[in-house]
């Protein structure tokens, strides 16, 4: 009972009122129906870490990778996990510790927009076949709920896993078979192969599954009937779909929501890319100043199984920005992003896992660190 | 008598922070003062004990203003609260304070046991905080001091939305805030602004109501010409 007077629940004038004016096609913030709210897009120091506001909803994203065992029926290929946390500062229905099911709910629903889609190229994380692959790892942190966090939190996933970069490898040693992962000074990290963008975009039901909605406010999703997050990408292809509430909706919607959001998800992907092209190209001259060095420590370890001096290569590598993405020209004023200066910092750890894993590993994931930092 | 007033403390209508003395009792004989909230006594000296902007209202009273998004409910205070549940001899009531208010069912203009309202979860009710201190539960009534109903009890239709209590201040200060001035020009409809943050307005069409409620929420942060001129904006966009 003390937290439950903190949950809000909306007043019978504002679902009458929200409900009345939709049926004259008004808005309660004067959007139209089909307008997203302002979206901004900003990265952090590190790699792989972007902030996303949709209007009032606040997301962080942070990805990391580590060298993993693969699992067996799936050798050559990394892997990619979404993790999501939400924060009580986010809502007062929010509470710390073990995700509730929204929080599920909204992973899975992120994890299946991006994983089965193939967005992430799996094949180039391969190091080792069936030793050592890497492992991308997405949190997602939700730090304000202004309503519509899956649009929001993928747009995060999406914008940290286009700026993260992975510490460049190389298999040598004796048996062909150890992994030296290079230190991000020594060597520049690599981007991940992204094939395309799924964005997520959800659009709200009220009535009898007639007013259809895009982006919902919070006080709009608690008066809603029901909602549908199409997963799509600027190609048009469908990622995935998910329907959620009790309200039934007709099929001729559905359709007529998948094309509109395959506008809308252009529309995005361009703004996304255009906030990636402006963080990385100022952060590739930055790539190289001593007091950098300083402020990251650095955590990369070299690993190998047998004692002999670690293969230490000084030679400084022209960086390699590979154009993994194609940037697309496009002048939409309403993304901002600031560029962010270092590009140094990864801490990653060299680990092996003893026994070998499958996919029914997936559900409980059993990492067993072992440690070895070289001198 | 003029020898006698107290020297007006420096910090009146600027803003203080915690710690700061703001007034000096030696100096001052045979005078009362009273204090209200964000104002500690500690031996000879007043002092600021939460941040915000000294208020004074002559001839004696002095208190610290801040505006936040939570409300701390103090006596004599409209607020606009949310019904979340009933009780036999109280309705609970939320008015974003921490604790739930209670507003006894006979706290109503004629209120008998028979003629007890029915209010049902979400009703929205603009009453008055009669008790209120940091241990209890405040109490509302929907009367006012005389017993008269005097336009408290439940708001029907229109739309409500939260802002910050310095807002909700401002709103309700005399002469009108210039949004409100400026919307009232132009549109009709009816507003009532809880000291809690809460503000509900109503109007014929729905195209008023948002807006009013849009206008009040951007002027927030904008001075009186500012304010005047984004209604201004907004109207000719509607027209």
């Amino acid at each position: 009972m003390a937290m439950e007077h903190l949950r809000w629940r909306p007043t019978v004038n504002e679902r009458d009122f929200i409900e009345r004016a939709l049926q004259s096609d008004l808005r309660v913030d004067g959007r139209n129906s089909f307008d997203f709210r302002t979206l901004k897009i900003t990265f952090g120091r590190e790699d792989g870490t972007s902030e996303v506001q949709l209007g009032e909803t606040h997301v962080m994203a942070y990805v990391t990778a580590q060298l993993v065992q693969p699992y067996w029926d799936r050798p050559n290929e990394g892997t990619l996990a979404i993790f999501t946390e939400f924060s009580p500062m986010a809502d007062p229905a929010f509470e710390a510790g073990r995700p509730g099911e929204s929080a599920i709910e909204l992973g899975r629903v992120i994890d299946r927009g991006l994983r089965p889609s193939r967005a992430v190229d799996m094949e180039s994380l391969c190091v080792v076949a069936g030793r050592h692959v890497w492992s991308v790892r997405v949190d997602l942190h939700i730090l304000d709920n202004g309503g519509n966090l899956i649009d929001a939190a993928n747009i995060a996933a999406l914008a940290a896993l286009s700026t993260f970069r992975r510490p460049e490898c190389t298999v040598g040693g004796d048996d062909g078979q150890q992994v030296i992962v290079h230190d991000p000074e020594v060597r520049d990290p690599i981007p991940l192969t992204i094939h395309h963008m799924p964005i997520a975009v959800t659009f709200a039901y009220f009535g009898e599954g007639n007013i259809v909605v895009l982006d919902p406010t919070y006080k709009e999703e608690a008066v809603m009937g029901g909602r549908v997050s199409a997963t799509i990408n600027s190609n048009g292809d469908v990622c995935a779909i998910q329907k959620a509430g009790v309200e039934g909706v007709m099929s001729g919607v559905i359709m007529q929501c998948l094309r509109i959001a395959s506008v809308k998800a252009a529309d995005i992907t361009s703004k996304i890319k255009k906030a990636v092209k402006l963080c990385i190209s100022p952060a590739q001259a930055s790539c190289r100043r001593p007091q950098q060095h300083r402020q990251h420590p650095i955590l990369v370890q070299e690993r190998q199984t047998s004692l002999a001096p670690p293969d230490s290569a000084p030679m400084v590598e022209a960086s390699s920005e590979e154009d993994a993405q194609p940037v697309t020209e496009s002048s939409n004023a309403e993304a901002k992003s600031t560029s962010s200066t270092g590009a140094i910092g990864e801490s990653d750890e060299a680990q092996e896992i003893g026994s070998p894993k499958s996919l029914k590993d997936a559900i409980k994931p059993k990492h067993k660190r072992k440690k070895k930092v070289a001198g | 008598m003029e020898s006698r007033r107290p020297p007006p403390s420096p910090f009146v209508e600027n803003y203080v922070v915690p710690g700061d003395v703001v007034l000096d009792l030696s100096e001052m004989t045979n005078q009362t003062i009273k204090l209200g909230a964000g104002l500690r006594q500690e031996c000879d000296t007043i002092q600021a004990t939460s941040s915000g902007k000294l208020r004074l209202s002559k001839p004696n009273k002095y208190w610290v203003e801040s505006s936040q998004k939570r409300y701390t409910p103090s006596v004599e205070d409209t607020v606009l609260g949310i019904v979340v549940d009933t009780k036999p001899d109280n309705f609970l009531v939320d008015i974003k304070g921490p604790n739930l208010a209670f507003l006894p069912v006979l706290a109503f203009e004629g209120g008998t046991r028979r003629n007890i309202p029915k209010f049902e979860i979400g009703t929205l009710i603009y009453a008055r905080v009669v008790k209120a201190n940091s241990i209890m539960n405040p109490e509302l009534s929907c009367m006012d001091a005389t017993g008269k109903a005097a336009e408290f009890g439940q708001l029907k239709d229109g739309y409500m939305f939260d802002t910050s209590t310095g807002m909700s201040r401002m709103l309700l200060s005399s002469p009108t805030c210039p949004v409100l001035e400026a919307l009232g020009k132009k549109l009709s409809f009816e507003i009532a602004v809880g000291l809690n943050g809460r503000v509900w307005v109503n109007a014929p069409a729905p195209n008023t109501v948002i807006l009013v409620s849009n206008a009040i929420i951007r002027s927030e942060s904008l001075s009186g010409i500012k304010q005047r001129a984004m209604v201004e904006n907004l109207l000719q966009k509607l027209t």
